[in-house]
């Protein structure tokens, strides 16, 4: 008899249960806690950045800091959003398959009667199901707080941001996953994988500033808020590429898992 | 003859450059219960971990229930039960939800024994994991390798961290287990562990069989250690000419040897001047497989005894 559908899943659920509701509670507060500021610092803002370098401010995505949506993409969806999310989903996508080999935790489920793809894709969608909820945490924060604090971004425009964000992070974590599970080394996994996401906050930066064209086309996070989603809602080349990221990263991992020795 | 439940020809794994195993052969029957025994280093637990298809073999074959463990897949491992020699578990969930997992990954088989298995162990299932004792998890982990009744058992190390009243009972379900028709292959780097139970034994080193036989058959080839002490100092040449015997020495009247086989032509020998007092021990069998570790196969090589070896 094979293993019942979705035990994996569940598996991943269940010990990361705890650490999600954390995560989803201080994505939420932190969101929100942010986005109180902006009736009283908007103005400030503008005036505070008046003095600094264009360069600078436009590296940093601060450049547009004096509208509500603006703002929002500068603190939530170009800073805190995605560093906290990928820095917490790099580490998770590195664990669940790779992390756990090494600890030893995963042996007795590789010797279960389940194949090597059924865990792979569950473990995958369960990292996918805690992504979606920290996202989702983050996206109703804005909706909440948005009306509060006379931000006027259109929620559909807000939505469209939470399916960017959600796809770039999901993204980052499925290569960390792919990653380890192709070599079977956490630290590998998620060191090559910060590595690159560092590099994406780069390359944003220096295309910003300095208008180079190439370094936009190859950051994620450009991918990302160039369309300015939270301004024009859901763009589609930009969804599609975000969306490469995974379904690239995704079956080159499996390959390579199915392939390779286990726990050495 | 029926297809054996285990057989490997030639295996081979190499990690990186070190060579792990280096052309092992095994044949276990079914309903027996087997023994692989080896230092640690000698790869028993690289072959237990090619035959859960966890490991790819380098070159060589191996065969399990019939199948070549990557070929047989999870149809293949649902019918085997798994001991690995270091359990790790993970450390929140509690041992009931654990084992839980792993019935629902073996399709829900096993769920029904895992109440009256805890109980025969003493296991506590409301405990979480992280707060049980080395032997508590190796419980758990005795638990969940028998719970679904599978076919064959393959089991790293079973007894250690197991106190002797557990070791006891834990062959005691090895037994019941095999008197229902499974195999069990278990691995030991100590025989002791393993001769109460195991019809035959195979001894690896190095990363091949150096030895396989019937912890009988190894016993009658360990030998005995005789003493025989006599009323005057004996004629140590006349001893020394004897097959059976070996390693003989002469302490004051006292003469001490190790003999193979039968005792027949010692005695008679023996008895042609008085004997005061005998003794004959039986070798421990950890000695002889302290020689086959050292001095590897020809260390056991039956006709010549062990200790020539030396």
């Amino acid at each position: 008899m094979r293993a019942e559908i979705l035990t994996s899943l569940r598996r991943v659920l269940r010990d990361h249960r705890r650490g999600f509701a954390i995560w989803a509670a201080a994505l939420s507060a932190i969101t929100f806690f942010y986005m109180s500021f902006w009736p009283t610092m908007g103005q400030a803002m503008v005036d505070a950045i008046e003095g600094m370098p264009q360069g600078l401010m436009a590296a940093m995505g601060y450049d547009r800091i004096g509208t509500a949506a603006g703002y929002l993409e500068a603190v939530v969806y170009g800073l805190l959003g995605p560093v906290l999310l990928l820095v917490h989903g790099i580490a998770l996508g590195g664990r669940l398959i790779a992390g756990q080999e090494e600890d030893g935790t995963l042996e007795l489920d590789f010797a279960a009667p389940v194949s090597r793809a059924r865990l792979y894709w569950e473990r995958l969608a369960a990292a996918w199901l805690l992504v979606t909820g920290l996202v989702a945490a983050i996206t109703l924060a804005v909706l909440v707080s948005n009306p509060l604090f006379d931000l006027d971004v259109s929620p559909a425009n807000v939505v469209a941001a939470g399916v960017g964000l959600w796809l770039l992070v999901g993204g980052f974590v499925t290569a960390a996953f792919a990653v380890g599970a192709a070599t079977g080394r956490r630290g590998l996994a998620v060191g090559v994988v910060a590595g690159l996401a560092v590099i994406t906050y780069v390359f944003r930066g220096v295309a910003n500033a300095a208008g180079i064209e190439v370094y936009a086309a190859l950051s994620p996070l450009s991918w990302f808020l160039r369309p300015d989603p939270l301004a024009n809602g859901l763009d589609l080349a930009s969804t599609l590429q975000l969306a490469a990221i995974t379904l690239v990263a995704a079956p080159v991992g499996l390959w390579r898992f199915r392939r390779r020795d286990l726990m050495t | 003859m029926t297809t054996p439940v285990i057989r490997t020809r030639g295996l081979v794994k190499d990690y990186g450059r070190t060579r792990a195993l280096a052309g092992l052969d095994l044949e276990v029957q079914a309903g027996e219960v087997y023994g692989f025994i080896g230092p640690n280093g000698a790869g028993k637990s690289t072959t237990i971990r090619i035959l859960l298809d966890l490991l790819r073999p380098t070159a060589g074959e191996a065969e399990v229930l019939g199948q070549a463990p990557a070929a047989g897949g999870p149809a293949l491992r649902a019918r085997i039960g798994y001991l690995p020699g270091e359990l790790a578990m993970p450390a929140r969930v509690t041992a009931r939800e654990q084992l839980a997992h792993l019935a629902a990954l073996r399709g829900g088989r096993g769920s029904e024994r895992v109440d009256a298995l805890a109980e025969r162990f003493t296991l506590d299932l409301d405990r979480p994991l992280r707060a049980l004792s080395r032997g508590n998890k190796q419980k758990l982990g005795v638990i969940q390798a028998f719970m679904h009744e599978p076919e064959l058992l393959i089991l790293d190390e079973p007894t250690s961290g197991l106190d002797p009243l557990l070791q006891h009972e834990f062959l005691d379900l090895v037994r019941e287990t095999s008197a229902r028709g499974a195999t069990v292959f278990m691995s030991s780097h100590v025989l002791r562990e393993v001769e109460s139970v195991a019809d035959r034994v195979a001894v690896i080193r190095e990363g091949r069989t150096v030895d396989v036989d019937s912890v009988r058959g190894l016993r009658a080839r360990a030998g005995q250690r005789v003493s025989l002490t006599f009323a005057e100092a004996p004629d140590l040449a006349a001893f020394e000419a004897l097959d059976a015997v070996r390693d003989v020495r002469l302490e004051g009247a006292t003469l001490h040897c190790l003999l193979h086989g039968e005792p027949d032509a010692l005695l008679k020998l023996a008895a042609r001047s008085r004997v005061t007092h005998w003794a004959a021990r039986d070798l421990d069998l950890e000695d002889l497989f302290m020689d086959v570790y050292r001095y590897g196969p020809d260390g056991v090589d039956g006709a010549n005894g062990v200790r020539d070896a030396r």
